[in-house]
């Protein structure tokens, strides 16, 4: 049972901080190549668009968006030969193979009948037509997301050979909170191969159409996030026979989650003795390079009492790595997203963990500085919001660590692994020095 | 009198679609005559986010949009994070009704009702501002009845702002919030005004506090506001109070900051309660911030001191400002038009400032519709700037990364002569001239004296360091190596607002010799 945190006045008002639906899928469909965005919406719902863009941080020559920028006439009088020129133009400019016809809140409620019109211009452009209603109101990110695989689930081809083994689907990297998330895949990626295990296809980061329609032949899938993905996982088994493996683990964050991890991969895989080289290599090189340059953290962090505000993946993760591998105490967990799954997942882990601190999940601004204010807490991990909180709320600690952030990086860093998990160190102790350093004296006081 | 747009020098490109005056310009927008549509690819942010920029600058207010919750979590992640992140503002929230299906269905109001009550009590704010989305704007919540209903039952004042995506260009949201926030000021009595007799607004601003370690361009302006006695009321909307905008009609006069939007709530200040109105362009250069300084004296009875203040500020930075400038006469300036209100300003401080010929570059014929405002001043008070733009600027694409508008600036830098020419633009391009860039955080203040100073000091380093070729690392980091002509767009999203218009070459030379590596 959890420790379930409750709010007043909050049922109709909400502070957001996770976007909507058609953000979510944005973030799905910008992972794909060679493919184009013909929105249907006014003008704004663009900027919605071009977030889902700037998570996979892709070069703005590969963003070929258009959009119908509809103003009162069209939302009175309709929109569809707006978008039919648009449709026309875009596939004549930009050549993709693939064009996705996006209708947002507007084109949904107003009822344009955009599967019709791309069923009928079909014939008429090079570019395959995938319709698709991502009204605001469908849901939040994490539903959109869903949406937009459910989407690709339909460019799957059946496979009726044998599973090519050793390969491996992964699902949805994107999802991550880590602002250079495509760390996390390459470290994934790369203790696959450690293990002789090829990865089949990404969905979807830097993948072509023909690469997700191949994506059945895989052995396995492995979901790289807890908040969304179940429903394309249970499909991609149901209708095309591929299990989803490691799916009761906390993602590879920390110490303990990584080595977990990797045995379970290295069990299922037949690579035991791989994964075992892996974990003694890589918990050799937290530990001495702790030694060498971090040996403080151990005085520091014991019994610090700590919140994380974060998606369910990196709660669930981070929580073994303070509480066991960090010895301090998980106090206040605060998850935006919200699904059954999460739950359980994360109520599995506290028991494993036998501790119940406060939970609240789909948390909004007002929340999350609620439950800070009402907490003694030595330190949040969280996102620059959280940070500007704690320093509002008189919180000494503030790991600006997720998305959003206003920290800079300028080299990727995985938090998965063992160098990643040096990586959320390195960040953690540079924050901490900050907190600590006194502002207030000067060399004149001893003058 | 208008230029004629049969100006035969530079040669330009086939490729050129209108080259004249500004007021030719506005003419065939007026008439037709020019597309002044932007593409598909070519979106600017909507009613509703132009609308939550300026109620972002109303501090103690609570933003309640009424709709999904994408259009809130939009707005707070662009303006609050930032704002956070220059000013140590604290968390500020944008909430939303956060409609779900069921509500697109039955209506909303109820919910709206509800939120409204929660905000009151979570937040204790002095305004709640209730912003429309598309979703709830077409399934018609009577938002208004709302609003009216439950006035009585909270602290905060309750106001609705009509802001639906598709209900107006860019800068209709603008002008719609400082129509609207007239509506929460106070008419003016004998003894208000005669409490703020020293004082005005400076109006037309946007979104949050100033930073407090950047010499901005507000900053400048109260200091010359200060300089000749009077006293700065309040910015609006830059982190302004509910109270400070109840009393703002009782100053002696308002300033706008920004023409346009300046004059959008100057002229609804001066239209409702007699508010005199100071609008003139930009104040870049010294001939627009001495009209500046001028129209605020005028009201605050001031002009004796305004004549001596500005005496005195000219006399500090004239030895270097005329140095300067007696290297500018008669040059060309090719001024990026991407924002255009302030590619106007230049061009304005450049051809009476500095006497040097002005072409806007890509000056978009969609600001001449958006930016009627302006350009009826500045042809009113006789400039009329050479307005210069090519296809690549009116194609589907982006159009600020389009390799196009790279040749065909190129074309017309070919016809220049290098040692004649100054850029005004972003340093993100590399035209071969020497180039300032007036929005380098270091490069402020840009307004009042100290900024014609600081502008000439950027134009003299720009021509001192000509003979250095630009970084080579620098145009590998823009256009990536052997890509040839691509988008100085591609690098992040967060850049993306910050770059030029037109951008430069990578690989090989193209067209239009005016390459120095």
């Amino acid at each position: 049972m959890l420790n379930e945190l409750i709010f007043q006045d909050c049922t109709s008002s909400h502070d957001p901080v996770v976007g909507c639906a058609l953000e979510g899928v944005s973030n799905i469909i910008a992972g794909i190549r060679d493919i184009s965005i013909v929105l249907h919406s006014p003008q704004g719902c663009a900027s919605t668009v071009a977030l889902g863009y700037d998570n996979h941080e892709t070069d703005f020559t590969q963003r070929k968006v258009a959009c119908t920028r509809l103003f009162e006439t069209d939302i009175i009088m309709g929109a569809t030969d707006k978008l039919r020129d648009l449709i026309l133009k875009a596939d004549a400019t930009y050549k993709t193979k693939v064009m996705f016809v996006v209708g947002t809140c507007s084109a949904d409620i107003i009822g344009e009948d955009i599967e019709g019109l791309c069923r009928s211009m079909q014939s008429k452009v090079g570019a395959r037509l995938i319709p698709m209603h991502s009204g605001g109101f469908r849901g939040d990110l994490y539903a959109g997301m869903d949406l937009g695989l459910s989407t690709l689930l339909s460019f799957v081809q059946p496979w009726d050979g044998p599973k090519l083994p050793r390969t491996v689907n992964l699902i949805a990297p994107q999802a991550s909170l880590n602002p250079t998330w495509w760390a996390d895949l390459k470290w994934t990626k790369s203790v696959l191969s450690a293990m002789g295990v090829k990865t089949h296809c990404v969905f979807p980061s830097d993948v072509s159409i023909e690469e997700i329609s191949k994506a059945s032949a895989a052995s396995a899938n492995i979901l790289l996030t807890h908040d969304m993905g179940y429903t394309f996982m249970r499909e991609m088994e149901a209708k095309h026979g591929v299990p989803t493996i490691l799916h009761d683990l906390p993602l590879p964050i920390g110490l303990k989650n990584t080595s977990n991890w990797l045995r379970a991969l290295g069990e299922y895989f037949d690579a035991s003795a791989v994964a075992e080289e892996l974990i003694e290599s890589g918990e050799t090189l937290v530990t001495n390079t702790l030694r060498r340059r971090g040996l403080m953290i151990i005085p520091r962090y014991r019994n610090a009492k700590v919140a994380i505000s974060a998606d369910a993946s990196m709660t669930i993760g981070l929580l073994r790595m303070l509480f066991e591998d960090l010895e301090m105490i998980p106090d206040l967990l605060l998850v935006r997203s919200n699904s059954k799954q999460a739950r359980e997942k994360l109520e599995t882990e506290l028991k494993r963990l036998g501790i119940s601190p406060r939970v609240a999940f789909g948390i909004d601004g007002f929340k999350i500085k609620h439950a800070l204010a009402a907490s003694d807490l030595d330190a949040v991990f969280g996102s620059a919001w959280e940070k500007y909180l704690a320093e509002e709320l008189g919180t000494k600690v503030a790991c600006d660590l997720l998305q959003p952030t206003n920290r800079t990086f300028y080299r990727d860093s995985a938090y998965f692994g063992y160098e990643g998990m040096i990586n959320m160190l390195e960040i953690l102790a540079n924050d901490w020095e900050a907190a600590f350093r006194s502002k207030a004296i000067r060399w004149e006081q001893y003058q | 009198m208008p230029k004629s747009d049969s100006v035969t020098t530079p040669t330009v490109a086939e490729s050129v679609v209108f080259h004249g005056s500004l007021s030719h310009l506005y003419q065939l927008a007026k008439e037709g005559k020019i597309p002044t549509t932007l593409q598909g690819s070519h979106t600017r942010p909507c009613k509703f986010w132009t609308a939550s920029k300026i109620l972002s600058g109303i501090r103690n207010s609570i933003l309640l949009t009424h709709g999904p919750s994408g259009c809130a979590f939009g707005v707070k992640q662009a303006y609050k994070l930032t704002n956070s992140r220059n000013s140590a503002a604290p968390y500020e929230p944008v909430v939303s009704t956060n409609l779900k299906q069921s509500q697109i269905v039955y209506g909303g109001e109820r919910e709206l009702q509800a939120a409204l009550l929660e905000v009151d009590a979570k937040y204790r704010p002095d305004v709640i501002f209730v912003a429309t989305s598309c979703a709830t704007g077409i399934i018609g919540d009577n938002v208004d009845a709302v609003a009216s209903k439950i006035q009585s039952e909270v602290s905060a004042k309750v106001m609705a702002i009509h802001c639906e995506g598709f209900a107006g260009e860019y800068r209709s949201g603008f002008d719609l919030v400082f129509r609207e926030i007239t509506k929460l000021m106070q008419a003016p009595t004998e003894e208000s005004r005669e409490k703020l007799a020293g004082y005005v607004n400076i109006v037309g601003a946007k979104m949050g506090p100033e930073r407090t370690e950047v010499d901005t361009d507000v900053k400048e302006l109260v200091r010359l506001i200060e300089g000749i006695g009077g006293k700065v009321h309040s910015v609006i909307a830059g982190n302004c109070s509910l109270e400070e905008l109840q009393r703002a009609p009782s100053v002696a006069v308002n300033c706008a900051l920004c023409l346009d939007l300046g004059y959008a709530i100057g002229s609804a200040m001066r239209d409702a309660f007699g508010t005199p109105l100071n609008s003139t362009i930009l104040p870049y250069g010294i001939a627009a911030t001495e009209r500046w300084i001028m129209g605020a004296a005028k009201y605050l009875g001031k002009t004796a001191e305004a004549e001596a203040l500005m005496r005195r500020e000219y006399e500090s930075i004239k030895d270097e400002y005329e140095l300067v400038k007696s290297h500018l006469v008669g040059k060309t300036a090719i001024v990026e038009g991407h924002d255009a209100i302030k590619s106007l300003s230049i061009a304005h401080m450049l051809e009476r400032d500095f006497k040097m010929r002005a072409i806007v570059y890509n000056f978009h014929p969609w600001s001449a519709e958006a930016r009627e405002t302006s350009i009826d001043y500045l042809l009113e008070t006789g400039l009329d700037p050479e307005i210069l733009i090519t296809k690549g600027t009116l194609a589907l694409g982006k159009y600020e990364s389009m390799q196009q508008t790279e040749a065909e600036l190129l074309e017309l830098l070919g016809s220049l002569n290098p040692m004649e020419t100054v850029y005004f633009g972003s340093s993100l391009s590399f035209p071969n001239i020497p180039l300032v860039d007036l929005n380098a955080i270091l490069n402020r203040p840009r307004f009042g004296y100290l900024g014609a100073l600081k502008v000439a000091k950027c134009i003299k380093t720009s021509l001192d360091y000509a003979f250095r070729p630009r970084s080579a690392m620098s145009k590998r980091i823009v256009f990536p190596k052997n890509s040839g002509l691509v988008s100085v767009q591609s690098l992040t999203g967060k850049l993306a607002h910050d770059m030029p218009d037109c951008t430069m070459y990578a690989g090989q030379r193209r067209k239009g010799q005016c390459s120095m590596n």
